[in-house]
C-alpha cells in the first residue's frame, strides 16, 4: 500500500514550551481525506493526538486546520489532491489547546456583542419574506462557523486588532440584509467593530469551505453601508433630510 | 494599533519599503512621461489619456486608486498585508504595525463612490472618441486601430459599470427588494449587475491594460510604425 509521510504539529503548552512537527508515515487509500490520516495515527501510533472533529462532511466545522500552510477543513481535503508530503498545523490564529486543537471561544464573545436581530416594529407575524429577498441572507446562513476565515485574515492573526472578523461581517450582513430587521450593523462595525482595518485583500473568501463570498458579498457591502453614514456627506445630507420630512 | 496609537498616513508610507517607493516612483514617472510627451490625437485617433482633458486624469486616477480591485493589488503586492494567503508566503508579521484602512488618509477609500461619479461624466467621451476613429476621413472605416478602442471602450464600460459602489447604490443598501416600487426590475437589474460585478476584478485589469494598449498603439503610429491596416472602408459622400 501506498504511504504518504504526514507531518503533525505536536505540543501540549502545559508540559511543552516549543512545539514540533512530527512525522508519521501513514498507509493511504484512494479517496481518503487528511482528517483520515490525522485519525490513522491517532488510533495506530499515538492515541494522545489531540484533534477535533464531528461530522466529517464538511457541515460541523469543527476540522479545521492548516493544511500546508493554508486553511482548510481536514475532512474535506483528499490527500491526492495535494500530494504526499503534508504537513497539518492548528489554526495559527486562536490559543492552543493541544496539537490541533485551538480555543475559538473568543469568537463567541464577538458574537455576543454583534447587535441581535431587531424585528420591525407594525411587522407581521408569522413574518413573510418573498423569494427576492431571501436570497442574499440566505447565502450567509451556509456559514458552519470553522473560523477558517478568522484564521486567515492578516488583521486577526498577524495584528490581532480590535476588528470582528471576516465571520462577523458575515452574520452581520446576514442580519442587515434581512428584510425584517430594523438595524443598520454597519454604524456599529465602523464605529466598534474595525470594519475599517479590513483592507479588502480577499484571503477569507478564496479560503472559505462553505463558498461564501465573504469580502464580495458581506463585507464590501458593509464597508459601502458604512460610508453612507459616516463619510458620504450627500448621503448624509439626503438621510437627514429623509429624518426630517418622517 | 489601537485608537491611541492611530495615526494620519499608516506606517507603510511614513517609512516605505522599496516595494511602496517603486509604486510610487512608476505612478508618478507616468504621469511626468503624459505630461512631456502628448499625443492627444493621431489620424482620427483620440489618446484615452488625453480625452477629453490630460487634466482630468486624476479623477479616473483616483477612481482606480480607491477602487476595491487595485486596492486589493497595492494592499498586498505593495503594501504585502499579506501579500498571499497561504502560511509560507504571507510577508506579514506581528512586529510590523498595521492600521489598514483606518487612518484618515486611507478613509478617503470611502469616497470611492465620487470618483466613480466623476468617471461616469468622463465616460462617454470614450464613445466619442470611438465614434471618431470610425468615421474618420468622412465615410465610414474600421482600422486596426479602432477595433483595439472598440474592446477598450466596452471594457472601460463594464468595469466602471460594474462597480462596488453602484452595486451598493443601486439596490445593495436596501434590505427589502419587494418593498419597493417595481421590485422585479429592481431585483433583475441588481442581479445583472452583481453578475458583472464578480468578474469585476477582471475588467478592472483588462480594461486598464487595454487603455495603455490603445495609448502606446497610437504612439507606435506617431512614430511611424506601419501596423494599423484597414479593413473596412465607406468613402464618405
Ligand atoms: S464564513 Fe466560511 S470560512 Fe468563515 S466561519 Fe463561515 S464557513 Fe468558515
Ligand atoms: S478581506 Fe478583509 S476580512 Fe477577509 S481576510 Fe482580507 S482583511 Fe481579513
Ligand atoms: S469597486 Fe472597483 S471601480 Fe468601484
Amino acid at each position: 500500500m501506498k504511504k504518504i509521510s504526514l507531518g503533525i504539529y505536536r505540543q501540549d503548552p502545559s508540559a511543552d514550551r516549543k512545539g514540533k512537527i512530527v512525522k508519521y508515515h501513514v498507509p493511504v487509500e484512494e479517496g481518503m481525506v487528511v482528517l483520515d490520516a490525522v485519525r490513522h495515527v491517532q488510533e495506530n501510533t499515538d492515541p494522545t493526538l489531540a484533534v477535533r472533529w464531528n461530522c466529517k462532511a464538511a457541515r460541523c466545522g469543527s476540522c479545521a486546520a492548516e493544511i500546508n500552510g493554508v486553511p482548510k477543513l481536514m475532512c474535506k481535503t483528499r490527500i491526492e489532491d495535494i500530494g504526499d508530503d503534508i504537513t497539518v498545523e492548528p489554526m495559527r490564529s486562536f490559543t492552543l489547546v493541544k496539537d490541533l486543537v485551538t480555543d475559538i471561544s473568543p469568537a463567541w464573545a464577538v458574537a455576543r456583542s454583534l447587535p441581535h436581530f431587531h424585528p420591525r416594529q407594525r411587522s407581521v407575524h408569522p413574518f413573510r419574506i418573498e423569494e427576492m429577498d431571501v436570497e442574499r441572507s440566505q447565502e450567509f446562513r451556509k456559514c458552519i462557523e470553522c473560523m477558517l476565515c478568522m484564521d486567515v485574515c492578516h488583521v486577526k492573526r498577524e495584528h490581532n486588532t480590535s476588528y470582528v472578523g471576516p465571520r462577523y461581517i458575515v452574520k452581520a450582513a446576514s442580519l442587515d440584509m434581512h428584510p425584517m430587521d430594523s438595524l443598520d450593523r454597519s454604524k456599529f462595525l465602523d464605529r466598534e467593530g474595525g470594519i475599517g482595518y479590513c483592507n479588502v485583500t480577499k484571503c477569507c473568501q478564496a479560503i472559505c469551505p462553505a463558498h461564501i463570498r465573504i469580502t464580495e458579498n458581506a463585507i464590501i457591502p458593509e464597508k459601502e453601508r458604512a460610508a453612507d453614514l459616516f463619510y458620504d456627506p450627500l448621503m448624509m445630507l439626503l438621510k437627514r433630510l429623509r429624518k426630517v420630512k418622517d | 494599533m489601537t485608537a491611541a496609537k492611530r495615526r494620519i498616513v499608516p506606517e507603510e508610507l511614513s517609512n516605505p519599503s522599496w516595494r511602496v517607493l517603486s509604486f510610487i516612483f512608476l505612478l508618478l514617472a507616468a504621469f511626468v512621461a503624459l505630461l512631456l510627451f502628448p499625443v492627444p490625437e493621431f489620424k482620427g485617433y483620440i489618446d484615452p489619456f488625453y480625452s477629453p482633458l490630460i487634466l482630468l486624469l486624476p479623477i479616473p486616477a483616483m477612481l482606480r486608486l480607491t477602487c476595491y480591485t487595485f486596492r486589493r493589488g497595492y494592499n498586498r503586492h505593495v503594501f504585502q498585508h499579506p501579500q498571499a494567503c497561504e502560511a509560507a508566503n504571507r510577508n506579514d508579521d506581528r512586529s510590523r504595525d498595521y492600521t489598514g484602512e483606518t487612518t484618515p488618509l486611507m478613509k478617503i477609500e470611502n469616497l470611492h463612490r465620487y470618483f466613480v461619479y466623476g468617471s461616469l461624466l468622463i465616460l462617454p467621451f470614450f464613445f466619442y472618441d470611438l465614434f471618431v476613429s470610425l468615421t474618420y476621413g468622412g465615410g465610414f472605416i474600421l482600422r486596426a486601430g479602432s477595433i483595439l478602442m472598440i474592446v477598450e471602450t466596452a471594457l472601460v464600460t463594464l468595469y466602471l459599470l460594474s462597480c462596488n459602489s453602484i452595486r451598493s447604490l443601486i439596490g445593495g443598501r436596501n434590505d427589502c427588494f419587494s418593498c419597493m416600487h417595481a421590485p422585479r426590475a429592481r431585483k433583475g437589474v441588481y442581479d445583472l449587475q452583481s453578475f458583472f460585478n464578480s468578474h469585476h476584478d477582471n475588467l478592472a485589469w483588462l480594461s486598464l491594460i487595454f487603455v495603455v494598449a490603445v495609448d502606446l498603439y497610437i504612439r507606435a503610429l506617431m512614430a511611424g510604425w506601419p501596423i494599423d491596416f484597414t479593413l473596412f472602408k465607406i468613402v464618405g459622400i
